[in-house]
């Protein structure tokens, strides 16, 4: 395949006016040594053959009927206007919308995300967005600091285990020190030298925290120490009291269980908000409202790009440039779709689901349940024999748990369960069995 | 007066839209025993709106919106090149879209992002590379954070980087978050790196190396490239590409040839994934074999057995993203080099020096050009000798008037009043011509009707903006 849309004329025409012979002509500052004559690669195909090419690759990735696997990306139903409106191409195919009055629509919609995303959780400002809600987490940790001036982060237990391992490398390049504390610890460790405590909520585990009470207490030890919270899935906030109603100071999270394919992994959508006294120190794109210069319409407009790196040099509060627009666009349309109404049976499906399915396995014997706490739509499980689990879940067309092992080398007969509104009574039932099933002795070729 | 704009809260109707509930199929629990009343929220401010209104809304100010797919976007140093369908078609199959990042049966991802790291690679000059990047600052960071890794390894202190005035900006930002201090160094008269410059600031103790673009922002090639990575390597210094203006490189040499250890590419430029409206993009990271062990977990290796992902190392620098990176942008940079192949990349990037320089030619007849030379994919104009003091903004929001794209303007920093103009392979001559005339016709323009010029836009949905207004008294929400 091809995009060049010259002729031969075309070219030749274009070569007499810059005069020179051939193109080869305007590479003139490339040293001669330093031209490649070959290229190792196979040549071009055409369309229907790219097409094969990569149905085959696709069908070697197994897509189940039904999925309990959660741990960060989440299978909800995606309305099919969400990709009508992303694949508008005026949106997709444009660039950051630098030159706002030929981007008025982009803009407009990254407000109305921005103003989603503040309702959504109850925070002052929501930034366009950041990468994910790995790097969105990071970037909190080390803005804490630079708010507060000290220079250590303390991380409660239960935040995913991939996030943690981002924030340990961003700590590293920014000379930022972490300690990994339990609930218990906690506290012992708060002084007056901490820039910020961050937690996930529901956390990894599916342990919903007594956010309003941590917060509290956190308060009492040290006023100056900045609360972070990050959440993986966002569709609990249909039910469950925002951030911004908590007095947390920096909420951020991954915002692809909004209406945005899980396609292995990305792009998904780190979400970023705060308390308006922070709005200075919010990395990453903002889209704000103004005036006309010379006229009374308002229109929208990228705004405090003093924070930027392309002002501010080195001395921008983040290096991030590109983020994932369209992603928010993705989930501002999620939202808008839903709806109050939507967002709260999906909220409620949820959680009755998942609890459900929770009760159930708990009662097969063998199977143990590790939660102490409320539970949104995940929960972990002790399991007689976790590989007959899993096995048999994928025997049932069923993409299994998670095998916690995968994180934790201590927990190897743990399973993560993800229970959504995707899940029908009949999938339901054919996790229990798989549960039932692998909990039998008798079955000697396991 | 009554306000231009209605945004979609203001479009909520009492009737709930209940199209997208599933049909609840087991006897749940009452919420209030699921979770205590003082966990739960009391309102969600988010109208219920019927479907054909949110249509009809994001088809509006799609209409108010600009896209390569409407016209020629010249922006300069972001490679505004046409997006292939197919490849929106092909990152949309149900095996890439719908699989899991966890899940076991994954071989057709793990292939593809094997099979795209190489070419990646024989593109390149590099011997490896990493996907993990959601974009080309995220590449950036990655890619210093395994210079101070590499540094650490020799126990060796290195903490500062040289990185030229006319650097993108998230040069020094990604730098300063990977704990480098900054060594500025200013173009000479050729718009070059200074070669005495460079050896005397590579004395430097504690310089651990050099950040450089190739084409620099000036769309000019660093002829003593070779050179300026000797001179680095000869003090125990890495050298860094930055991938932003790889395009016209393609086919023609390759970075890891001009003696570059560590580079970032962006798919989203140069190996035309849409830019989505600033994101998701993706920026991979390559580097030379002595690099290869501080790569960010995981890898992926292929044995045997088939392919896995190696998990840890005891020298890679960790994790930098969730999961393994913009996986959907991968899928659509795979699809367009294999349909590209050898020949089709080597067209890229000589139609697109072909094409910039077509643009130079024509528009230095008119404008000033402070580096008169043969370009590659870009080059950068100014607004001196304008008449009438007309400024390189009112240029640009001119430009819009007539329904095309302004260039990137007021950079690069040490060029005053830039106006800089990467037009890309994919414009043919009736569209680059059609931008020089309206380029030709502003000029004159610039002299008849100033006052005309220094008010536009006028045909665009709302006319100038007001910046200052907008960060004085920030409005980030309804």
């Amino acid at each position: 395949m091809d995009f060049v849309p010259h002729d031969k004329d075309a070219i030749n025409e274009m070569l007499k006016v810059i005069g020179v012979d051939s193109i080869n002509d305007l590479y003139q500052d490339i040293p001669n040594d330093l031209k490649i004559n070959k290229f190792n690669l196979l040549e071009g195909l055409s369309e229907p053959d790219l097409l094969k090419e990569l149905e085959k690759l696709s069908d070697k990735n197994k897509v189940y009927s039904s999925s309990f696997l959660g741990a960060g990306c989440y299978y909800h139903y995606i309305p099919s206007l969400v990709d009508f409106v992303i694949s508008r191409s005026e949106f997709y195919t444009s660039y950051t919308p630098y030159q706002a009055e030929a981007s008025q629509g982009y803009l407009q919609a990254i407000f109305e995300y921005q103003s989603a995303i503040t309702r959504l959780t109850g925070m002052d400002v929501a930034n366009a967005s950041m990468y994910d809600g790995s790097t969105a987490l990071a970037e909190a940790a080390i803005i804490s600091t630079i708010i507060t001036g000290n220079n250590k982060i303390l991380l409660l237990e239960g935040i995913h285990p991939e996030y943690l391992d981002v924030l340990k490398t961003y700590c590293w390049g920014y000379n930022v020190k972490y300690e990994l504390v339990s609930e218990d610890v906690l506290f012992s460790k708060l002084d007056g030298d901490i820039a910020s405590v961050l937690f996930q909520s529901p956390n990894f585990f599916g342990d919903i925290e007594d956010v309003q009470s941590l917060v509290k207490k956190v308060r009492e030890f040290t006023p100056k120490c900045l609360i972070i919270q990050v959440m993986t899935d966002l569709t609990c906030l249909g039910i469950l009291k925002p951030p911004g109603e908590m007095d947390i100071d920096i909420f951020v999270a991954e915002g692809q269980s909004l209406g945005i394919n899980p396609s292995f992994g990305g792009p998904g959508l780190g979400i970023f908000t705060a308390k308006d006294k922070f709005l200075r120190k919010v990395p990453g794109r903002l889209i704000g409202k103004t005036k006309e210069i010379n006229g009374e319409r308002e229109g929208f407009i990228l705004t405090l790009q003093a924070r930027e790196q392309h002002i501010r040099r080195e001395k921008a509060i983040s290096n991030i440039c590109t983020n994932q627009s369209l992603c928010s666009l993705g989930a501002l349309i999620y939202l808008i779709s839903l709806g109050k109404t939507g967002l709260k049976e999906i909220a409620a499906q949820n959680f009755q689901k998942a609890n459900y399915v929770k009760t159930e396995i708990g009662k097969i014997e063998g199977f143990k349940i590790l939660n102490q706490k409320p539970i949104y739509n995940e929960f972990l499980v002790k399991c007689p024999n976790v590989d007959k689990f899993i096995d048999l879940c994928k025997k049932a067309n069923l993409l299994p748990p998670l095998k916690l092992s995968k994180y934790f080398g201590d927990m190897n007969n743990h399973a993560l369960v993800c229970v959504t509104e995707m899940n029908s009574n009949s999938d339901i039932k054919a996790l229990l069995n798989a549960a039932f099933l692998s909990a039998q002795k008798t079955n000697r070729r396991y | 007066m009554e306000s231009n704009l209605k945004l979609i809260f203001e479009k909520g109707h009492k009737q709930s839209n209940r199209n997208f509930i599933p049909k609840m199929d087991i006897k749940g629990a009452d919420i209030d025993d699921l979770i205590p009343k003082t966990f739960q929220r009391e309102d969600l401010p988010i109208p219920d709106i019927p479907e054909i209104e949110i249509v009809r809304h994001y088809l509006n100010l799609s209409h108010k919106n600009y896209g390569v797919d409407t016209g020629i976007y010249p922006l300069g140093s972001c490679t505004m090149k046409y997006n292939p369908k197919i490849n929106e078609y092909v990152a949309r199959l149900p095996g890439f879209s719908k699989s899991h990042p966890l899940q076991e049966e994954s071989k057709g991802a793990l292939e593809l992002m094997l099979d795209l790291s190489k070419m990646l690679c024989e593109i390149s000059g590099m011997d490896g590379f990493t996907l993990q990047p959601a974009a080309g600052a995220h590449g950036e960071l990655t890619g210093l954070l395994m210079i101070k890794k590499y540094f650490e390894a020799k126990n060796l202190k290195k903490d500062a980087l040289i990185v030229p005035e006319s650097a993108h900006g998230t040069n020094p930002a990604s730098a300063k978050m990977a704990g480098f201090s900054i060594i500025n160094i200013r173009s000479n008269k050729d718009g070059e790196i200074p070669i005495d410059h460079l050896k005397y600031a590579m004395d430097g103790e504690n310089v651990a190396g050099i950040m450089l673009t190739n084409p620099n922002t000036l769309g000019l090639f660093e002829k003593n490239i070779k050179t300026i990575t000797q001179i680095v390597h000869d003090k125990g210094g890495l050298c860094y590409y930055d991938g932003a203006n790889l395009n016209p490189m393609l086919g023609i040499c390759r970075p890891g040839d001009m003696g570059f250890d560590i580079i970032h590419l962006n798919l989203h430029k140069t190996f035309s994934t849409p830019h989505g409206g600033g994101g998701p993009g993706s920026g991979p990271v390559g580097v030379k074999k002595e690099l290869i062990q501080f790569l960010p977990d995981p890898c992926i290796i292929s044995s045997k057995k088939g392919f896995r992902f190696r998990e840890t190392s005891e020298t890679s620098i960790g994790k930098i993203k969730c999961f393994w990176g913009n996986f959907g942008i991968l899928v659509r940079a795979y699809a367009y080099l294999l349909g590209l192949g050898a020949s089709g990349l080597r067209r890229v990037g000589e139609t697109s020096v072909l094409n910039a320089n077509y643009l130079r030619v024509q528009l230095q007849k008119i404008y000033d050009l402070p580096y008169d030379r043969a370009c590659q994919h870009e080059f950068v104009l100014t607004d001196k000798n304008l008449p009438n003091e007309i400024t390189t903004e009112d240029i640009a929001k001119r430009i819009l008037d007539y329904g095309l794209y302004a260039p990137t303007i007021y950079f690069p920093l040490i060029i005053s009043g830039a106006m800089m103009i990467e037009p890309t392979e994919t414009e043919s001559k009736a569209s680059l011509d059609n931008f020089i005339a309206i380029m030709s016709k502003i000029y004159e323009e610039a002299s008849s009707n100033p006052e005309l010029i220094r008010n536009a836009p006028h045909n665009t949905p709302v006319k100038r903006l007001d910046a200052v207004l907008a960060a004085r008294k920030p409005i980030l929400h309804d």
